[in-house]
């Protein structure tokens, strides 16, 4: 009889387990989507889908991707594709990498709002960059030594800035490497010299303005439309289709009322 | 998703036929054109990059990660067998074994690989692994080191080769740091080609074309077959071939270390005439003039210094008897003309090639050696003609020439260790003839008889050898090359 009570009693606390298991989310990885867009998401999700709870990590698109390869999360965030050795990595341990589009992103680059400059180019800002020029003279600008600061290098932004306007070139030798694009937009507001990219989300921060590349500036318009230069999606990683919770989290990001809050926090619907 | 796939077999289709491994960045211009046209979704588009990904990744390529700022990167080498005979004769006044001669058939092999590559912002390097410790050699001979028991490894070691790394990031201007491939026009008169020296070298070349009139559309002439009466059907004569001259000016400077003093400093008093490192200098200037129909000519004269002493080399060069100071580089400023023209016969590549150098610091250098009053020593010169090419399957080639090096003419360090096994004071013929078994396989035969040029002297340098005077010398080799 005992042994009976104690079968019971542990299949009690195994279903336990699990429902708690199946309410939880776990998120890992790009801070341009998990610093403001995932968790505004999550709370709206959490408000119609009482008891799920989320752990969401934003420590760049690298450590989202590395998640999906390790199946520790159930969703990686990221703002870069993954690349070919991440794809076969996956591949070895027998995940597949399926990239969902949750919103498009622009990649402004940003000033001091006391920078006298009204626009840059393509050109100029691979210059700026890769540190081919070091003086806002030689841009336009009326003098200063250019502070570069750029996101740290498990950023996806990081790369994908790269690739999009640097033509793969390597960051200037003195640019300064920051956690995320708040910290890089307070940078640049407080110093005069500065210069930084950020998520179209993160241009509304004192002390900056935003650059607009060859004539364009970064908008819903002109990135949905692909006109501006850096524009890029955005992705949730799942391994292989999802499924559960995680398909209701997509479904829900995607959807009508995810997409408001894309909006809302800055993004640019997929829609 | 019957679209996505459509895609996705399309881009499969079009990469399997183009012969290029299939990844997503290739097909990243095709679906961005596909999301523009709206034939697909952005959705659609990264799934199948996300497949054409995964894909790559399985292959050999996408398992192979290079870091980021290589841009290009080549895996390159060579193998080689290798049956030789080579000989040499004592002189019939030598005391002991007059008119003996030294032979060895060897068996050897070697093997060279190497990874060259352009970096970003304008850098390249490269790096070469070699069989061989020798300066003059990476071959080793089959039982060699027989007396560690049969097929020993101990000299099948792998050494660096090259490694060096460049920078052109300035119009016209090619900078190099390390241990290189050498960056002077020279010939094995000189130059054994298997040396890589070892410092920095400075290269510019710049190209300017001329035209020379012709150039201008031959007026129409109307044969049976092009006439028509509506003009369609006339087919204008091709136009007259323009006068095309192309020149090449080039400039190569060299700071080699040819022997780092160790140490400079020693511990105690101070070197009254303390030794420094000794540096090779090499200052070339040349030219290429190509004119139509492959005819060219090159000359490349270039003068040679040596500053410093170093520890190794600091021994007046004296030449005559075995391993006793052969090897100095005092008194040596050699000024050297390398000279190649080529033309095409029946569209057969020709070409003749000569070089001439004299020191011009070989009465001392005889004087030093015990010489006085023998300075007219001073003069080498080749002159030869090559035909055919080695270039691909079935491609022959052939060259002779004529080689004659005296006593105190040449740095006998660096002169091609076959023809005439490392020595100066040497003359005599070389033929060397190759046939391409396949793209990749070449097959020669290298065949030199030499003589000592001046009985008054022996014949400096240090060869396989082991005697000196070298009255006479041959050497046969037989090669199977396979190049990748």
């Amino acid at each position: 009889m005992k042994i009976k009570y104690l079968a019971v009693g542990c299949a009690l606390v195994a279903a336990t387990m699990s429902s708690a298991n199946a309410d939880r989310l776990v998120i890992k990885g790009s801070d341009t989507l998990g610093a403001k867009l995932v968790p505004q998401l999550a709370e709206q999700f959490k408000a119609q889908h009482s008891g799920t709870t989320f752990d969401i990590a934003a420590e760049g698109s690298t450590t989202g991707i590395a998640a999906i390869i390790d199946g520790t999360a159930e969703i990686g965030m990221s703002s870069r594709r993954a690349k070919t050795s991440e794809v076969g990595a996956a591949a070895a341990k027998g995940k597949h990498m399926k990239p969902t589009i949750v919103a498009y992103d622009g990649i402004a680059v940003i000033v001091n709002s006391a920078n006298p400059i009204k626009g840059l180019t393509k050109k100029q800002v691979e210059q700026i960059f890769t540190g081919d020029v070091t003086d806002w003279s030689a841009v336009g600008g009326s003098g200063g030594k250019i502070s570069i600061y750029t996101r740290n290098t498990s950023s996806g932004t990081y790369s994908d800035f790269k690739e999009l306007a640097m033509k793969k070139r390597d960051y200037a030798g003195g640019s300064q490497k920051m956690a995320g694009n708040e910290q890089i937009a307070a940078e640049v507001g407080k110093n005069p010299n500065g210069v930084g990219y950020v998520g179209m989300a993160y241009t509304k921060a004192g002390g900056v303005k935003v650059m607009p590349i060859d004539g364009v500036t970064p908008s819903i318009k002109t990135v949905q439309g692909h006109t501006y230069s850096y524009w890029r999606p955005t992705f949730y990683y799942t391994n292989g289709e999802p499924s559960g919770l995680a398909k209701e989290f997509l479904d829900f990001t995607i959807g009508p009322g995810g997409q408001k809050i894309v909006a809302q926090v800055g993004f640019v619907p997929i829609k | 998703m019957f679209r996505k796939k459509l895609t996705f077999a399309a881009i499969a289709f079009c990469f399997a036929f183009t012969g290029i491994a299939a990844r997503a960045q290739d097909a990243g211009a095709l679906l961005d054109l596909l999301v523009r046209k709206k034939v697909i979704s952005d959705q659609e588009a990264e799934e199948v990059r996300a497949e054409l990904t995964k894909e790559a990744a399985s292959t050999a390529a996408g398992k192979w990660k290079l870091s980021t700022p290589i841009n290009e990167i080549e895996l390159y080498g060579d193998a080689r067998m290798r049956y030789e005979y080579r000989g040499g004769r004592t002189a019939s006044n030598d005391l002991t074994n007059p008119n003996d001669w030294l032979e060895r058939h060897r068996q050897r092999y070697r093997l060279r690989i190497g990874l060259r590559g352009t970096l970003a912002d304008d850098w390249f390097f490269g790096i070469r692994l070699e069989t061989s410790q020798s300066n003059r050699s990476t071959n080793v001979t089959f039982g060699g080191d027989s007396s560690n028991g049969p097929f020993s490894k101990q000299d099948d070691g792998i050494n660096v080769g090259q490694a060096y790394l460049g920078y052109k990031g300035f119009p016209d201007f090619t900078l190099t740091a390390g241990r290189m491939p050498n960056p002077l026009v020279t010939t094995p008169l000189l130059w054994d080609d298997d040396i890589n020296p070892e410092g920095l070298a400075q290269q510019w070349k710049h190209t300017f074309t001329f035209n020379i009139g012709g150039g201008a559309a031959a007026a129409p002439s109307y044969s049976k077959e092009g006439y028509s009466k509506d003009g369609k059907g006339v087919v204008a004569p091709p136009a007259a071939e323009p006068f095309k001259l192309k020149l090449d000016v080039f400039a190569n400077f060299a700071q080699f270390v040819y022997d780092d003093t160790n140490p400079e400093n020693p511990i105690g008093p101070t070197p009254t005439n303390p030794d420094h490192d000794l540096f090779m200098l090499a200052w070339q200037v040349g030219a290429r003039l190509t004119f139509p129909n492959n005819v060219y000519i090159q000359l490349a004269p270039t003068l040679y210094n040596y500053s410093g002493s170093g520890d190794s080399f600091n021994v007046p060069f004296q030449g005559d008897f075995t391993d006793t100071n052969q090897t100095g580089i005092n008194n040596l400023l050699v000024f050297d003309m390398p000279v190649e023209i080529g033309w095409k016969l029946w569209e057969l590549p020709m070409r003749i090639f000569g070089d001439f150098a004299v020191n011009f610091d070989a009465d001392d250098r005889a004087a030093r050696a015990g010489h006085p009053g023998s300075g007219g020593q001073r003069y080498a010169y080749e002159a030869g003609l090559g035909i055919g090419q080695l270039k691909a399957k079935r491609d022959w080639e052939i060259r002779a020439w004529w080689q004659h090096t005296e006593q105190f003419a040449l740095d006998p360090n660096l002169v091609d260790s076959d023809i005439f096994d490392s020595r100066v004071n040497m003359q005599g013929v070389a033929v060397k003839a190759g046939y391409a078994l396949a793209d990749a396989i070449i097959f020669n035969l290298t065949w030199a008889y030499g003589w000592r040029s001046n009985g008054n002297f022996g014949t400096g340098g240090v060869g396989d050898i082991g005697i000196n005077p070298l009255d006479q010398y041959q050497i046969f080799q037989a090669d199977l090359n396979v190049k990748f």
